[in-house]
């Protein structure tokens, strides 16, 4: 089915659209779970879909749809409920004024993992899995997803892009029974073609070693400590507690802590933090789905808030300038702020002098997820693996290691950063899901509240 | 469209029972309305539609999975086919046609509101609700969805079941803003009728975080803990229905493996999954395989009853299917989740739960973060108020709750004041009917 998306823009716009675009995909996914030596899942399938989205009179309307036959319906439907919402709006929305794109990229690739055979991928999760065969291990599950999309985006402004992302993760989960039963897991992806799975051989160590001190560990103690937090850890910590609280449609909405901040010191010092589309990662992308080029937003500079990630509408609020925040999980969703691939910048010391730092305290590495109020500024987050630190050494496993906090207290409360960076991928959820990465060094803050029950 | 949906799936059924398979077709035709609250106002509305068909093969008890669109099913089986030589054999049993319970909700006045794109007078009823609570209350987010589905099963033994359903959501956070930050309070109702108070709702909301103004010390230690039914039903969202999965129990992924028939919980706690109760969000006639919906015992007086399972989980365990099998859209096959979770027991007053010195929560952040193996937990418990001479004083902030979830059950006192709260467990939205509890063996920690 082609679409006509010259005639429907220009039909919404003798309509009376002030804006409009049409935002075209085809999603191409395959997954395969092996669980336990066994073959548990494969899927594959493929879908098509646009959404038209219009500006009218000031309020927005957006039809998502599979049904490609149906384009012009949906068309009509988007002037339609965005009519039946505006006669409830007290003030009109805009848009901030972003170059005109026509271009066409496609990521590079070494190995077209569309080209792999399903006989190949499943031998690379066997391999993976054989590695994971050891005593202390009861259960292995192994995921393997990837999506190659398509995109084609055009809007009544002259925009006119074609795009082709292939994103491509494998998370690798263990669960023995010790002390208590635990469970261990990692994951690594990006965006690009099947060359970055070999990366997933390094991980199945890490989650042995992972799995081997869980099944050793101690409940936690409860109190106020310091805390050193792994990169990764420090990756998920800046992306959920900071970067959700940086999305500018939360800012211009009175849904985040940092409204009215920008320019003031929010962090330590030393604390530097970037949202980067533009670097390699599972969050990289060449355009926004508004058709905005990606770029580096620099959103902590040496602790002072420095930017926003701003889609079109949350700039023209904001009065500043877009800078290709705006991204949406398939063709049936309208584009949502969303972050990337977020990093805390190093620092200079080395790790051996930021554990030095520490009387007593805790070593976390590895989120297994958390939450966050940006309005009000607080978090909370679990560690995957976690240890005791006294005088600077780690004297013993954590398990089960939960800390909370005010994202701004503790930011400000960052004593050390190693010269280190590394990077994870994974997936953010804010009603829709994006694929994003995260990253940094190894950093250490005076005081963190840890939920123990001891 | 759902006429030609219909078909596509009878299609899809002799395709795959023409290439000698045996296998499964789902569908699903639904229309999706949101209307979304920012800063006080409605900020945007929304529509999407959907189709789509999941297409399972079963080839010498070797399982495939393909999905398509209308109009592309050989291409559908095609892949499923493929895909099915790499599986392990699990030898299942499709259901087979039969008379089933007709329990379709389908609210004519809500269906007509999604086909008109109505829904935002309803949405500003929410905000005029929250506004009215204070002067400097403002809902600052939130939404209002609608949507009407039709889903389709159809299978190789003849089975072929439709269902129409119709939903409706509505949430609001209202907030205060205090300067520095801010203080929230969110309020969400479910339903399959368009029954719902909007403006109840805003209310509650703005009315929650009024009273969230004065502030109150922080407990660390041993007290207990009095939830509401809202915070009570995230808990045991993450913390322990994930152990009652019986692919997780065959796997040794669960506390309660081996601990059918023992006593695992207080006495006087029960609980079951039934999706045939008629404002179940997960429920239906029929599962997503097609297999005849029916209430399951999990805890009966705190003994451990029954697992769950779809039919694949419960091939593995030599177990009957449960009718579990629930998928995350027709893209994903059916996995065993929970459909609709009722708590009863014989349940006490509110006020003679809250304790002389403790804590009352109504809603926990991270949950999710519970380990769903072991079920220990250590959660923020936002908002919280500290309770001295059992009634509540002011807002504790930045407090953590730690404990181990099927510990802390053998030890709760329930109340009976039961509340149906929805809660996103992972991708998939059920109701859990709770009541307000009090948690008797939790450490609190904070600052």
């Amino acid at each position: 089915m082609v679409i006509n998306s010259d005639r429907i823009l220009e039909t919404l716009i003798e309509g009376g659209a002030d804006y409009c675009d049409v935002r075209k995909e085809k999603w191409d996914e395959m997954s395969m779970d092996l669980k336990d030596g066994e073959i548990e899942r494969m899927t594959r399938g493929v879908e098509r879909g646009a959404m038209v989205r219009v500006l009218y009179e000031g309020g927005w309307g957006s039809v998502g749809t599979s049904d490609l036959d149906s384009m012009d319906e949906a068309a009509e439907r988007s002037i339609s409920i965005a009519k039946s919402s505006n006669e409830f709006k007290k003030e009109e929305t805009g848009l901030a004024d972003t170059e005109v794109q026509k271009d066409e990229v496609e990521i590079e690739m070494d190995e077209d993992p569309q080209n792999v055979p399903a006989e190949e991928k499943i031998s690379f999760l066997r391999n993976l899995e054989d590695k994971l065969d050891v005593d202390f291990v009861d259960s292995t599950e192994l995921r393997y997803r990837e999506a190659v999309v398509e995109k084609e985006i055009y809007s009544s402004e002259g925009t006119k892009l074609r795009m082709k992302i292939p994103r491509i993760i494998t998370s690798i989960t263990v669960t023995g029974k010790g002390k208590s039963i635990q469970r261990a897991s990692e994951s690594t992806g990006g965006t690009g073609g099947y060359e970055l799975m070999k990366g997933a051989y390094e991980k199945t160590d890490i989650v042995l070693d992972r799995l081997k001190s869980l099944l050793e560990a101690d409940t936690p103690p409860s109190g106020t400590f310091p805390l050193i937090m792994d990169p990764d850890l420090a990756g998920v910590f800046v992306h959920e507690a900071f970067g959700h609280a940086a999305e500018g449609d939360l800012v211009s909405s009175g849904n985040s802590c940092l409204e009215g901040k920008l320019g003031e010191m929010v962090a330590a010092e030393n604390v530097t933090i970037r949202d980067d589309p533009t670097m390699d990662g599972y969050g990289h992308f060449p355009y926004d789905d508004e058709g905005t080029k990606a770029q580096n937003r620099v959103l902590v500079k040496d602790g002072k808030l420095n930017d926003f990630i701003l889609d079109r509408e949350s700039a023209w609020k904001l009065g500043i300038e877009p800078n290709g925040g705006a991204r949406a999980e398939d063709f049936r969703v309208k584009p949502l702020v969303r972050m990337s691939n977020t990093v805390v910048e190093p620092g200079e010391m080395k790790r051996d002098e930021l554990f030095e730092e520490v009387d007593r305290g805790v070593y976390a590495k590895s989120s297994s997820g958390g939450q966050v109020n940006p309005a009000e500024g607080t978090f909370q987050f679990n560690a995957q693996e976690a240890y005791l630190v006294k005088d600077g050494e780690i004297v013993k496993p954590l398990r089960d290691v939960s800390f909370n906090g005010f994202t701004l207290e503790t930011l400000r409360n960052v004593v050390g950063l190693t010269d280190e960076l590394e990077t994870g991928a994974g997936y953010c959820g804010k009603g829709q899901l994006a694929r994003v990465s995260h990253g940094g060094p190894h950093v250490l803050i005076s005081e963190v509240t840890v939920g123990g029950r001891e | 469209m759902s006429d030609e949906v219909l078909e596509s799936v009878k299609e899809a059924v002799e395709r795959v029972r023409g290439s000698g398979m045996e296998g499964d077709v789902y569908a699903v035709k639904g229309r999706y309305v949101t209307f979304s609250i920012k800063k006080g106002e409605i900020s945007d509305s929304s529509e999407y539609v959907d189709v789509g068909l999941g297409i399972r093969v079963i080839k010498d008890d070797k399982i495939g999975f393909g999905y398509c669109v209308p109009g592309e099913e050989g291409e559908g089986v095609a892949k499923a086919a493929e895909l099915s030589k790499f599986s392990g054999e699990i030898g299942i049993s499709l259901p087979s046609d039969e008379d089933m319970p007709n329990p379709e909700i389908n609210d004519k006045m809500l269906r007509q509101t999604v086909k008109n794109s109505e829904g935002a007078e309803l949405t500003q009823k929410m905000i005029d609700g929250a506004s009215g609570a204070a002067d400097d209350v403002i809902p600052t987010r939130g939404d209002l969805t609608l949507s009407l589905a039709t889903r389709i099963v159809g299978n190789t033994e003849g089975l072929l079941v439709k269902e129409r359903g119709t939903h409706v959501s509505g949430s609001v956070t209202a907030s205060i803003d205090l300067g520095m930050n801010s203080l929230q309070a969110e309020e969400i109702r479910v339903s399959r009728r368009l029954d719902i108070d909007f403006e109840g709702l805003g209310s509650r909301a703005g009315e929650k975080v009024d009273s969230m103004r004065d502030s109150s010390k922080i407990l660390n230690g041993n007290y207990p803990v009095v939830v509401s039914p809202n915070a009570l039903a995230q808990l045991l969202g993450f913390g322990m229905l994930p152990a009652i999965n019986g692919e997780k129990v065959r796997k040794g992924k669960s506390v309660y493996r081996d601990k059918l028939g023992e006593k695992v919980t207080t006495g006087t706690l029960s609980m079951r999954d039934d999706p045939t109760l008629d404002w179940s969000i997960g429920g239906g006639a029929f599962d997503d395989e097609g297999v005849t919906s029916g209430s399951t015992s999990i805890i009966s007086h705190g003994v451990l009853d029954n697992f769950i399972y779809n039919l694949k989980d419960g091939a593995k365990s030599d177990a009957e299917t449960t009718a579990n099998g629930v998928r995350d859209s027709f893209r994903s096959p059916p996995d065993t989740k929970h459909r609709n979770v009722v708590l009863r027991g014989e349940g006490n007053c509110v006020c003679e739960l809250m304790p002389d010195k403790g804590v009352y929560v109504d809603n926990v952040l991270g949950a999710h973060t519970t380990n769903p193996v072991n079920g220990d937990f250590s959660v923020v418990a936002n908002p919280a108020w500290l309770v001295d001479g059992g009634e509540k004083k002011g807002r504790i902030d930045g407090l953590m709750i730690s404990g181990n979830l099927p510990e802390v059950l053998k030890s709760v006192w329930l109340a009976d004041n039961y509340k149906k709260c929805y809660k996103k467990i992972g991708s998939q939205g059920i109701i859990i009917e709770a009541p307000t509890a009090r948690l008797n063996n939790v450490t609190l920690s904070g600052k």
